[in-house]
C-alpha cells in the first residue's frame, strides 16, 4: 500500500515535470486576438534615452498598421547576439534583430540571416548612403537593411588651445601639426603629466584606424586580400609608437588606468585636450560637460594632400534564418529604413543615419553646437570606410593586435611586429 | 613565536575528544565486513521494487546528469572532431581541431602559459594564506568572532562587484594600493596596466577571498585534540615542532582537499579576466588571456565550436591527470586520523 503511493506520487511528479514542459506553445500561430501577425523585434537598446526613441518609432508603426504587431523585446548588449545564434540552431530566432554592419557577411556565409533581396526591393539601396549598403552584400544578394552608422571626428580644447598660445580656430589638419599641437598643450608638473596634449590610440581610433588612414583608407583586408604588412602602415605604426615613447610607459599607463572604467571621459574632464571619437561623443560633452569650449574636426590627414580617412561601425536589421514570418518582418524593416523613422532616431539621439534624406532633414533642425557637429559628421561620412571582417579571417584582429601592441610599447620593431602579424593571421585560415 | 600563543590557547581550551579521534579504522573495518553481503545480494535489481523507488527518487539528478552533463559533453567531444559552427556547419574532419592547436595557434600556447602561471603561483599562495589565517584566527583572544568574520566576509562578496572593486584599488595613481605603498617609498606598478604585473595582481587579489578556505581549516584545527599537544609538551617540544608534527599534519585531509578543488577552479579562471580586460581581449600584451578566455572568444566571437571544444576536451585532460597524480600522490602525504599506515 505505502510503496503503491510512493509510485504513484513519483509517477505524478515525473508527468507534471513532462508536461509543463511541453505546455509553453500557446503562440504557436504567431497571430493576437486581432488577427495580426505578431513580430518579434529584438535590440540592445535599453537605456533611458534609447529605448523610448526605438519604441515610439514602433508604436508609430503598429498605428499605421493593420496586418501587423511589433513587439519590441530588449536584449542586454552583452548577451543579444550570442542569444541569437543559439536561437538560430534551434530554430526559433527572433523576426527582426539589430546587429553589427561589419559582420554581415559572415553571418550570410554562415546560415544565420535571411536573404532580404527576396523581400525588400533593391530600390532601397538609393535612400541610403553607398558605402553603407556594401556592408550589407553578400553574393549579389543583400542580407540587412543598414539602420544606424558612426564616423568618427578630432574634438579638441579651445580653451586649453587658448591657454597653449595655439590658434582655437585652427585644428591640426595632419598628423604632423596634430603632433607639434599635442606637445604644446601638454602639462607637465614636477614631472608628472597634468594634462597630456593627445594620445592616438585613446578614444575611439586605435593604432589600426590610425594604420588605415595612412595607407589611403585601406584596412588590414580589402575583401579577403590581406594589407597588414604595407610600407604606409610600417609608418604609421613607427608614428604611433613614437607617442608612447616620448610620454612614457608610467604616464600612458597611469592616464589610462584613470579612465579605463569609463566612469570619467579624460577630455570632458580636461586631462587630455584633443580626443578622437564618434560625433555622437557630442551628446557626452553637453551632458556632463559643464558648457565645455571644444571645437570639432575631421581626423588629421597622414600628409599634407591626403584625405582624412576614418572608419565607419554601426548597425543594421536582418532578419535571422528560420524566422517565423519573414514578409512581415521586412515589411518592418522597409519602415525602419524610412526618412521618417530615421529621422526621429537621428533627432533624438544625434546618430548618424543610413537614409540620407533623414540625415540631411535633421540637419536643418539643429542649431548651434548641435548643428556644427553634425554637419561635420555628415561631411565625413565620405571618407569614412568600413572594415567588414573578412570571411577566411573572422578574428584576424586577434592576432593582429598583440603586435601592434608589442610594437608599440617598444618590445618589438614596427617592421617585426607587422611581419608577424601577417604570418600569424595567414596560419588562420581554414 | 606566534605559533606558540597559538598552542597554549588551545592546551587552555579544554576540548571535548572529537569525533573524529575516535577509533575509526576499527568501525570501517567491520563496515567493510558486514556491508557487501547484503549488498551484493540487492546488487542491480530493477525488478526489485525497493531499487525501483530507489531509482525513481534520484531519477531527477540521473536525467540531469545524463542529459544536462554526460549528454552535452560527448556531443563537444564529437564537435571537437568537426567544423561545427552551431549554424550551418558540422562536417567530420578528423584531428584537424587539435592539429591546428598544437601547430597553428600560438594564442593557445600563449594562454596555456598564462594559465599555468596563475595555477602554479595562486594555488598554493591561497592555500598557504588560508591555513596561516585559519591558526591565527584559531585563538581565544576577545573578539575573535569579529575577526573571523572579517576575514570571511570577502569570500561571501564575490562576483563583478568585486572585481570593480580591485580594478580601483589597484590603480596605479590613484589607487588604494599603491597609496598605502607610496607611503613606504615604494613605487607601485600599474598593476592591470602592465603585462608584467597582471597576473600577480589576480593572484592577489585572489589571496584576498581566501576565507572559503581558511573557513575550513579553522572548523578541522578546532577538532584537533589538545591530548596530542599535552603530549608533545611533556617530550619537550617546541612551537613550530608542534605546528610542524601536530597541526600541519591534521591539516593535511583538507589541505588536500583544497588543493584539488583549487587547481581545478583556477585552470578555469575565466571572469576576471573578461570583466578585468576591455572587450574581453586578454588584456595588456595578452598577459590575461587565460586558456578559457581565449576558448570563448574561439566559441562565441568567431563561432568556431568545433576548435573551441577540442580546447576544451584538451583542458579536461590537462586537470584530470593533475587530479589523478595528486591523487596517487596524496597517499605519501596525507595524514587521515586513525590510521597507521596513512
Amino acid at each position: 500500500m505505502k510503496k503503491g503511493f510512493h509510485l504513484g506520487f513519483i509517477l505524478l511528479l515525473l508527468c507534471s515535470l513532462v508536461l509543463s514542459a511541453c505546455s509553453n506553445n500557446t503562440e504557436a500561430e504567431g497571430k493576437n486576438k486581432d488577427g495580426k501577425v505578431v513580430i518579434d523585434f529584438q535590440t540592445f537598446w535599453g537605456s533611458e534615452t534609447r529605448r523610448p526613441v526605438i519604441e515610439k518609432i514602433v508604436d508609430d508603426f503598429n498605428k499605421s498598421q493593420d496586418e501587423i504587431e511589433v513587439k519590441h523585446t530588449f536584449v542586454p548588449w552583452g548577451d543579444i547576439w550570442t542569444k541569437n545564434t543559439a536561437a538560430v540552431a534551434a530554430g526559433n530566432p527572433a523576426d527582426v534583430i539589430v546587429n553589427d554592419i561589419n559582420t554581415v557577411a559572415h553571418r550570410a556565409e554562415n546560415g544565420q540571416s535571411e536573404d532580404l533581396s527576396q523581400y525588400i526591393d533593391e530600390g532601397i539601396k538609393d535612400e541610403l548612403y553607398p558605402n553603407l549598403w556594401e556592408t550589407v552584400q553578400y553574393k549579389d544578394k543583400f542580407y540587412g537593411v543598414p539602420f544606424t552608422t558612426d564616423t568618427r571626428v578630432l574634438f579638441y580644447n579651445k580653451d586649453a588651445y587658448k591657454e597653449a598660445g595655439l590658434d582655437p580656430e585652427q585644428p591640426p589638419k595632419t598628423w604632423k601639426e596634430l603632433e607639434d599641437h599635442a606637445k604644446k598643450l601638454d602639462v607637465k608638473k614636477d614631472g608628472i603629466y597634468e594634462r597630456i596634449g593627445f594620445y592616438p590610440t585613446w578614444g575611439s581610433f586605435g593604432a589600426g584606424s590610425w594604420m588605415a588612414n595612412a595607407d589611403d583608407g585601406k584596412g588590414f583586408f580589402e575583401g579577403n586580400e590581406m594589407y597588414i604588412n604595407t610600407p604606409n602602415k610600417v609608418e604609421a605604426l613607427k608614428w604611433v609608437a613614437g607617442w608612447h615613447k616620448r610620454l612614457g610607459a608610467k604616464n600612458v599607463q597611469a592616464f589610462q588606468a584613470e579612465f579605463g572604467s569609463g566612469q570619467t571621459n579624460p577630455f570632458i574632464s580636461e586631462k587630455v585636450a584633443i580626443w578622437t571619437d564618434i560625433a555622437s561623443f557630442y551628446t557626452q560633452i553637453r551632458d556632463t560637460g559643464k558648457d565645455m569650449n571644444f571645437g570639432i574636426a575631421p581626423i588629421p590627414a597622414f600628409k599634407e594632400e591626403g584625405r582624412n580617412w576614418n572608419e565607419g561601425g554601426g548597425f543594421v536589421m536582418e532578419i535571422p534564418k528560420g524566422a517565423k514570418h519573414p514578409k512581415e518582418a521586412a515589411t518592418f524593416i522597409e519602415y525602419l529604413a524610412s526618412e521618417k523613422a530615421q529621422k526621429y532616431w537621428a533627432q533624438k539621439n544625434y546618430d548618424n543615419v543610413a537614409n540620407k534624406k533623414a540625415a540631411e532633414s535633421v540637419l536643418k533642425d539643429f542649431t548651434g553646437d548641435e548643428k556644427l557637429v553634425y554637419e561635420q559628421a555628415l561631411k565625413n561620412l565620405k571618407d569614412t570606410r568600413f572594415h567588414p571582417a573578412p570571411i577566411d579571417y573572422p578574428d584576424y584582429a586577434s592576432r593582429v593586435d598583440p603586435q601592434l601592441e608589442a610594437a608599440i610599447t617598444g618590445k618589438s620593431t614596427p617592421e617585426k611586429a607587422l611581419q608577424k602579424a601577417e604570418n600569424d593571421v595567414k596560419k588562420l585560415k581554414r | 613565536m606566534m605559533n606558540e600563543t597559538v598552542l597554549k590557547e588551545q592546551q587552555s581550551n579544554a576540548m571535548p575528544m572529537p569525533e573524529s579521534y575516535a577509533p575509526k579504522k576499527e568501525i570501517e573495518r567491520e563496515a567493510a565486513v558486514s556491508i557487501p553481503k547484503a549488498a551484493r545480494k540487492r546488487k542491480w535489481r530493477p525488478g526489485n521494487s525497493e531499487n525501483l523507488i530507489g531509482y525513481l527518487f534520484i531519477s531527477p539528478w540521473l536525467l540531469g546528469l545524463i542529459f544536462l552533463t554526460a549528454g552535452p559533453m560527448l556531443f563537444s567531444l564529437y564537435v571537437s572532431f568537426t567544423d561545427y559552427n552551431i549554424t550551418s556547419k558540422m562536417n567530420f574532419i578528423g584531428f584537424d581541431n587539435y592539429k591546428r592547436m598544437f601547430t597553428m595557434d600560438d594564442l593557445f600556447w600563449t594562454s596555456l602559459w598564462n594559465t599555468l602561471y596563475f595555477v602554479l603561483f595562486s594555488v598554493p599562495l591561497t592555500t598557504a594564506g588560508a591555513v596561516f589565517i585559519a591558526v591565527l584566527l584559531n585563538q581565544k583572544i576577545p573578539g575573535m568572532k569579529i575577526f573571523r568574520t572579517i576575514y570571511y566576509l570577502p569570500a561571501v562578496l564575490s562576483g563583478i562587484a568585486v572585481y570593480f572593486l580591485w580594478m580601483q584599488l589597484l590603480s596605479p595613481t590613484t589607487g588604494l594600493i599603491n597609496t598605502v605603498l607610496a607611503w613606504f617609498g615604494i613605487q607601485g606598478p600599474s598593476w592591470l596596466f602592465d603585462p608584467e604585473w597582471t597576473k600577480p595582481a589576480l593572484i592577489l587579489m585572489k589571496l584576498w577571498s581566501v576565507g572559503g578556505g581558511m573557513l575550513l581549516y579553522l572548523a578541522r584545527l578546532q577538532g584537533v585534540s589538545n591530548v596530542l599537544y599535552e603530549a608533545a609538551d611533556l617530550d619537550g617540544a617546541n612551537a613550530f615542532q608542534k605546528f610542524w608534527h601536530i597541526t600541519l599534519p591534521m591539516l593535511t585531509p583538507i589541505i588536500f582537499f583544497d588543493i584539488i578543488t583549487s587547481t581545478i577552479a583556477s585552470f578555469q579562471i575565466f571572469q576576471e579576466a573578461y570583466v578585468m580586460t576591455e572587450n574581453g581581449d586578454g588584456g595588456p600584451g595578452g598577459s590575461l588571456l587565460f586558456f578559457n578566455l581565449h576558448m570563448w572568444n574561439k566559441a562565441f566571437e568567431v563561432f568556431d565550436m568545433g576548435y573551441a571544444s577540442s580546447m576544451a576536451w584538451f583542458l579536461f585532460v590537462i586537470i584530470m591527470v593533475l587530479t589523478v597524480f595528486n591523487l596517487k600522490f596524496s597517499k605519501k602525504w596525507v595524514h587521515y586520523d586513525g590510521g597507521d599506515n596513512k
